[in-house]
Formats: structure tokens, C-alpha cells, sequence
């Protein structure tokens, strides 16, 4: 006869998180979320810094800028500028219906334009049409400008000199441009979006397995043999909110590293962008997530066991993502500097400590303690919530 | 032995159980019999701990389930009228997982789950996950689940619904046997025929209080009729309703 001696606590909660890996582990739906969805956006992002790095690689490296112009040979100074500084000149159409439509249609970078009246030195306006909605056309059109107010310089000194007077008489401040950017801020720019992707995945990872796990066991029927078991029912929603924490660990697991490795190739493509941080600040990232996990874990159990359909707890859980992500959004535009209040908000804290290691910067130990003792307490709280719940007699009967 | 004082159970508007008593003992199968919504299902969740009643009380064993739940789930096993198996796992799975929650673990389980499996008849399909069982393969293993830690008493949920015939011939023969071990045996079930042959004592409820209880034959004498089925319409027809009419 089978000696049915009680097990403590720990043992029971352990007897059910396995279960409940076994049988997620064994879930398409949920092995999806774990390791696929994390990849889609480190894919998203990645992609775009490729693209962006493949659209100023060409401006840095092509030597030559074709421009489309009409009534260059009326000003033969600036021609001789223009191509002495590496502009080399194409045929634009000639009615300028055509030129606008060339330019907005994006078959022509920028259409330059010398009126009829332009007689040599004297003062004449250029007209370059262009499509400031188009990345290549800003590109061109912008270094054109530059080039055509290096010309005036030039101009201006030429006829003060002429005239007697001091060299830069007529232009007062001159602007001499050194680049030594490397194209970094349009890869922090990317890497910055990481932080409140990070945060959405922490907030996705779990989701099903905490649906699946309360709400969805009711609904299968499966909920009332189990509570048959003699086990506290503390117990039992610690062990599904541990299965549902471990989902979310290696979510953000394959999240960190797919952007890690993800952006790393797309830096790779250009030798102008910045690589993205090292795999020490990505271990370092997952650290500091970890009271976030378990608070998001501990909304998801507490947002499950209230609903009263795995449809309804769907629609709300799917929503709760973007909730936290979405100052995280405003931060990549809007930076917000980390202090010991801001830090000590429950979910931004974790956001402006991934936002620094992002950046660089190094964190503040106190800053990284606050922010985990105060997301913990809140995590524990919401689960303290959710465990009182889960006692009601409305969670354990069906229909 | 299983007691059940003077429960009552209200939900809302609805008046479940109205004062409840009966006692199922050992060595016997005793039968809880009445129409839909006469409150069998809510007295057996109250039994095995899932509900808590407004008023009374039930002992199992004298363990008081509402003062010490989880010792008097130790002495029970049960098979819910909602199978409720995970899809994902397997027969062997499903009885190791209910064994372990109730304490075994290692070999000793390892034999016991071996000895149901084969005293079941599951030995085709223990090793395959539950997706896809029949409703007789699903009884078998919610049987096994609720048998793994050798139970003294059982609460068996309509426990041939659904099935085929051979099914429920499979299951008759195992509680008579856990009859014959000195289990105390309490089921609820629609089907008189399976009642007339199980059972040891009636307790016929209605409106969420027994309106007649005793042996078989005993309530077949009292009323009048050898079949069990009119026993069963006119004790209803003549029970007294809430309202205190009676209704015959």
C-alpha cells in the first residue's frame, strides 16, 4: 500500500511547476511565444539599421553626386565649383511638370534649376526642387546645399578682396564642418528602440502559459480534479506563476540575444555604424529584468484568475503589454535621466536601467537596488492579490 | 465513512442545498439519486472540499473538511462528473502527477501506477498522451487518478456516463470490488438499473435535502412498486416542496 506521507511545501510547488513545464514544453503555442516571437522584433529593428547603415554608407562612399540641372551653363563660375567638388552634372527634363513629377516619383534624386537671368557673378537665386519625404533625396539635396554655400564663400571673399576689404568682410561667420560621428547616432538611434521591445516581451513571454494554467484549466474542466489534491491553493498559483516566470526568463533569453546578434550583423554591414553593446551589457540587461519578469508574471496570474473566459483573459493580457511599452516608446524621442524616484516606479525603473546600459553608461548600484526591491514588493503584492483570488469558490467551478 | 450534517448552500438567488444530511458507510456503496439541479453535484463538492457550506458540516473519516481540508482530501478519491485530463500528457502521466501531490514518489508509486494501469485495463494506452481518448479511456485514467494513493473513501461522480457497455461493466466490477475491500463508496448517478444493482443504501434528494433513504428494497417496500425507477418518480412527486406543499 502506497504510503501517502505529505510533502512539504516546496516539494509540492516543485511537483507542479514540473508538470507544468512538461506540459507547456510539449505546446506549440507556447514554444512559439518562447522562441519565436522574441526574434521578430530584433529582426524588425535590426533591418532597419541594415537599411539605413546600406543609405549613408552610399553617401560617405560614393565619390561623385549626379544632379539634374537646367541652365547650368549661365553660371559658369559655380558650374566649375560645383564640379571641382565632385558634382557631375545630368540632363533634366526639360517642363517642370515633369521635373516635379520626377522628384516626388523618386526616379530623380533633385532637380537644380538656374534662371534665365543668372548672368556670371551676379546674384541670382537657384531653385532645387526636391521631396524632403524621401531619405536618398535628402541626401543629395543636402550636400548640394552644402556645396553652393561653400560657393558663396568663396564668392563673397573673392569680392572683398577685390574691393579692398578683409577677407571674409561679407560673410562674417563661415562654417567648416568635421564629421567624426560615424554615422553613431543613427545606431544609437536603433539600439535605443531595444529597451521598450525588451519590455513588451517581458510582459508576452508568460502570457499564454498563465492563461493556459488558470483560466484555461477551469474552462477545460481540468481545474477541479486538481484542486482535489490536497494542496494549498498558494501553492498551486506559485508553482503556474514559477512555470509562467521560466517561459518569460527564456523569452527574453532569445529576445536579448537575437538583438544582440541581429544588430550586431546589421552594424557589421557598414564600417561607419557603431557596433551595438557588448554581450556583458546584454547578461547585465537580463539581470535587472528579472524583478520585472516576475511582476509581469504576477499581472498576468492576477489579471487570469479573474476573468471568466480564456478569451476574455486574452483580450485584456494582450492589451497589457503596451501599457508599460509605450513610455518606452516616448523615451527613444525623449530621454528622461534616472534618479531615485524615477527609478523607484515599478517597470520604468527597469526601463531607464536598460536605457543606460544601452547608452553606456554605467549603472548606479543604488539606483539598480531600488528599482529591484520596489518592482519585487510590487510583484509580490499583485501575486499576494492574485493568490486571494484564485481561493474564490466562483474560480474553481465550471459553468 | 462519510458524514454530512445539515448542509446548506446558497448561490445568489439560488437555494442549492436546504439541510442536507446522509451518511455513507464503510463496506457499503451508497447511491445519492435525484432530478438535474436537486443539488447532488453542489453536496459533493462541499464533500471534497471545493465549496464551503453556509451551515452544517461533513467529516470524512471524522476528519471535519471544513477545519482540516486538505487531511480529509487524503482520505478521499475522486471522480468529478468533468473528466478534466491534460491533453498533453500521458495516462502514466496524469496518475504519477496525483500521486506525487499526494505524497509518493519513487518506486513505490512507480509499482502502484503499474498495478493500475494493468487493473484498469490501460495498458494499451498508458503510454500515449490523453489527446484523442475515447470517454472510456478518459474514465479509466481519471479513475487512476483518483485511485493512486489508495484511498479509503470514493466519490464517484456519475461513473458510467457516457461510456459503452463493456466500459461500464468494467466499472461495476471494480466498485464491487473496492466494495468488498471495505471501501465507503458514495455515487450519484441517473441510471436506475446501475443504481438497483450497486447500491446498498438510496438517499433520494430533491430540492437540495433527502426526501427518502434506506435500502433498496427497503424504499421499494415503503412505496410499494419492485421498480426502482417508480420508487424514484413517486417519492419525488410526493415530496413536499420548498413552499411546504407536498406534491401528490
Amino acid at each position: 500500500m502506497l504510503e501517502a506521507k505529505p510533502h512539504g511545501w516546496g516539494r509540492r510547488v516543485l511537483t507542479v511547476l514540473f508538470k507544468e513545464l512538461r506540459d507547456h514544453t510539449r505546446d506549440r503555442r507556447s514554444l512559439m511565444l518562447a522562441l519565436i516571437y522574441p526574434m521578430l522584433g530584433p529582426l524588425l529593428v535590426a533591418g532597419g539599421l541594415f537599411l539605413a547603415g546600406k543609405t549613408l554608407q552610399g553617401d560617405f562612399r560614393e565619390r561623385f553626386v549626379s544632379v539634374p540641372v537646367v541652365g547650368i551653363e549661365r553660371a559658369p563660375d559655380l558650374k566649375a565649383y560645383l564640379e571641382d567638388n565632385n558634382v557631375r552634372f545630368t540632363k533634366a527634363p526639360q517642363s517642370r511638370m515633369a521635373q516635379e513629377d520626377a522628384v516626388r516619383e523618386g526616379r530623380l534624386p533633385v532637380v537644380m534649376i538656374v534662371p534665365d537671368n543668372a548672368n556670371g557673378r551676379d546674384a541670382f537665386t537657384i531653385e532645387l526642387i526636391t521631396n524632403t519625404g524621401r531619405v536618398d533625396n535628402l541626401r543629395v539635396t543636402s550636400r548640394l546645399s552644402w556645396i553652393v554655400r561653400g560657393f558663396n564663400d568663396h564668392i563673397a571673399d573673392e569680392k572683398a578682396l577685390a574691393a579692398g576689404l578683409p577677407e571674409g568682410y561679407a560673410t562674417s561667420v563661415k562654417i567648416e564642418r568635421v564629421n567624426v560621428a560615424r554615422d553613431a547616432n543613427i545606431a544609437v538611434f536603433f539600439y535605443n528602440m531595444m529597451p521598450p521591445l525588451v519590455i513588451f516581451m517581458i510582459f508576452l513571454g508568460g502570457v499564454h502559459l498563465a492563461i493556459d494554467t488558470t483560466v484555461g484549466e477551469r474552462e477545460r474542466g481540468s481545474l477541479e480534479p486538481l484542486l482535489l489534491a490536497p494542496v494549498e491553493r498558494w501553492v498551486l498559483l506559485l508553482a503556474k506563476a514559477l512555470a509562467a516566470l521560466a517561459f518569460t526568463a527564456v523569452t527574453t533569453v532569445v529576445n536579448l540575444a537575437a538583438f544582440r546578434i541581429f544588430m550586431g550583423l546589421a552594424a557589421s554591414s557598414s564600417d561607419r555604424l557603431v557596433a551595438p553593446p557588448g554581450w556583458d551589457v546584454f547578461v547585465l540587461a537580463f539581470v535587472v529584468t528579472v524583478p520585472l519578469m516576475a511582476a509581469a508574471v504576477a499581472l498576468q496570474m492576477s489579471v487570469a484568475v479573474i476573468t471568466r473566459s480564456m478569451k476574455e483573459a486574452q483580450i485584456y493580457l494582450g492589451l497589457l503589454p503596451l501599457v508599460p511599452a509605450l513610455p518606452g516608446m516616448v523615451m527613444v524621442f525623449s530621454p528622461m535621466n534616472p534618479t531615485d524616484a524615477t527609478v523607484a516606479v515599478p517597470v520604468l525603473g527597469q526601463m531607464l536601467l536598460i536605457n543606460q546600459l544601452i547608452a553606456g553608461q554605467s549603472l548606479d548600484p543604488s539606483h539598480v537596488l531600488i528599482a529591484s526591491l520596489t518592482t519585487s514588493l510590487s510583484a509580490g503584492l499583485i501575486f499576494l492579490l492574485a493568490a486571494k483570488w484564485f481561493r474564490r469558490e466562483k474560480m474553481f467551478v465550471l459553468g | 465513512m462519510i458524514e454530512i450534517e445539515n448542509l446548506t448552500k446558497r448561490f445568489d438567488q439560488i437555494q442549492a442545498l436546504s439541510g442536507l444530511s446522509l451518511t455513507a458507510r464503510d463496506g457499503r456503496v451508497t447511491g445519492l439519486i435525484g432530478p438535474n439541479g436537486a443539488g447532488k453535484t453542489t453536496a459533493f463538492r462541499i464533500v471534497y472540499g471545493l465549496l464551503t457550506p453556509d451551515q452544517g458540516c461533513v467529516r470524512v473519516d471524522g476528519v471535519d473538511v471544513a477545519q482540516n481540508r486538505m487531511l480529509a482530501q487524503r482520505q478521499l478519491g475522486v471522480l468529478p462528473d468533468v473528466r478534466g485530463l491534460y491533453s498533453r500528457l500521458s495516462a502514466r502521466e496524469h496518475i504519477r502527477y496525483f500521486g506525487q501531490l499526494h505524497g509518493a514518489d519513487g518506486a513505490a508509486l512507480e509499482a502502484d501506477i503499474d498495478e493500475l494501469v494493468e487493473r484498469l485495463g490501460m495498458t494499451d494506452f498508458a503510454d500515449r498522451l490523453a489527446k484523442g481518448f475515447s470517454r472510456g479511456q478518459e474514465l479509466k485514467v481519471a479513475l487512476g487518478r483518483a485511485l493512486v494513493h489508495r484511498p479509503r473513501n470514493l466519490i464517484l461522480d456519475e461513473p458510467t456516463n457516457g461510456l459503452d457497455v463493456m466500459s461500464s461493466r468494467a466499472v461495476r466490477e471494480l466498485i464491487a470490488e473496492m466494495k468488498a475491500e471495505g471501501h465507503c463508496i458514495l455515487i450519484s448517478s441517473h441510471i436506475m438499473s446501475e443504481v438497483s444493482l450497486l447500491c446498498d443504501d438510496l438517499v433520494i434528494v430533491s430540492e437540495g435535502r433527502a426526501v427518502a433513504s434506506g435500502t433498496p428494497n427497503a424504499l421499494r417496500a415503503e412505496v410499494g412498486t419492485d421498480d426502482l425507477e417508480e420508487v424514484f418518480v413517486r417519492v419525488l412527486a410526493c415530496a413536499p416542496s420548498r413552499a411546504g406543499a407536498m406534491q401528490c
